[in-house]
């Protein structure tokens, strides 16, 4: 009785430490969430998040943000103002009717940059990516910040 | 009497464009900002191409407007850590800022192509909370363009960031290295 509970004991001791390793390891080597493959949260025209960023940003920014940084999933529709480049080799295409103060800016990523290859300025896209940070104007820049959208590709 | 006016138009655009004038105020809206971190037990980075900048040639006037959600990480956990409540607190600071000036101007030209030594004085802000830094770097100029190049140290206890115990405490230096690069464009 004692002998088979002493063996017991010690084949559920060494199936929690292994539990536990493989728990450590899932967690250290847990890969990043793939914002494509992801169910998009809202979809909305550029102007639109424009306009909620420079109305309230404080309550645009508990809408949009998430704590841990893997913030909302976004699929913005609108006109593309420019195509340019970011030190990274990632594409950028900014999002902005000329009314807007401020637009939606996309970056692409190694794998979705040469969607962009075909598409001009003047032209109406729709780009779902994940939204990093919102739309104001900044007094020491004496500028307005674009919405900022990263890990994008075009959807439509 | 027409035709002359054009001509004498075209001569007093020629001639203003054949000056080169100082570069009004200069923006990057991607430019890259990159942490280090050192410990004899880990070595952590971190890399932020979405930073915004401003720097005005006639004034000196720096200014980095830094979204903290961009900065990315190897580890997804990493940069869940980073961006959490205990450290970074992103959601609630989305923005980091610097905000300074070149302190020798005079040093640098803007229209001549060429790599100026500069040194810059200004204030940090995380976490809505602000100190003074300093930090050294180059600008450069090249066919009319102006990139900068910087280095500075930030200690991290500083802005209240700060661990007692666990890994953070131990694989966190208490100063990390932060280096700049942004390209600029003129301000349209």
């Amino acid at each position: 009785m004692k002998k088979s509970f002493k063996k017991t004991f010690v084949i559920v001791v060494i199936i929690g430490v292994v539990v536990a390793l493989a728990i450590a390891f899932y967690l250290f080597n847990m890969p990043k969430r793939d914002v494509q493959a992801t169910k998009t949260d809202f979809s909305l025209a550029a102007s639109t998040i424009v306009n909620e960023y420079l109305k309230n940003a404080d309550s645009a920014n508990e809408k949009y943000l998430q704590e841990d940084g893997d913030s909302k999933i976004l699929a913005v529709k609108g006109k593309l103002f420019s195509i340019t480049e970011d030190l990274n080799h990632q594409k950028v295409i900014l999002l902005k009717d000329s009314s807007d103060k401020a637009g939606v800016s996309c970056t692409f990523t190694a794998e979705t940059n040469a969607h962009t290859a075909s598409l001009l300025p003047g032209q109406t896209v729709t780009i779902k990516g994940v939204i990093r940070s919102g739309a104001g104007y900044d007094e020491d820049l004496d500028l307005y910040e674009n919405v900022i959208m990263e890990k994008c590709d075009i959807i439509n | 009497m027409k035709k002359s006016a054009v001509v004498l138009f075209a001569i007093a655009t020629l001639a203003t464009l054949a000056f080169k004038p100082i570069p009004s105020k200069l923006v990057s809206r991607d430019a890259h900002i990159h942490f280090f971190s050192h410990t004899s037990l880990e070595d952590i980075s971190s890399d932020n191409y979405k930073v915004v900048s401003t720097l005005n040639p006639e004034s000196g006037e720096l200014v980095f407007s830094v979204p903290m959600q961009s900065f990315e990480f190897e580890k997804a956990l990493m940069q869940k850590h980073f961006n959490s409540k205990d450290f970074l607190d992103t959601k609630k600071y989305p923005k980091s800022k610097f905000t300074g000036k070149i302190d020798n101007l005079s040093d640098i030209n803007f229209s001549k192509d060429g790599t100026y030594y500069a040194t810059a004085t200004g204030e940090m802000t995380i976490k809505e909370i602000t100190k003074p830094v300093k930090a050294k770097g180059t600008i450069t100029v090249t066919g009319g363009k102006v990139s900068l190049n910087s280095k500075m140290n930030l200690t991290l206890s500083d802005y209240k960031i700060t661990f007692s115990k666990g890994k953070p405490s131990t694989n966190v230096a208490k100063t990390i290295e932060i280096t700049t690069n942004s390209v600029y464009e003129d301000l349209k």
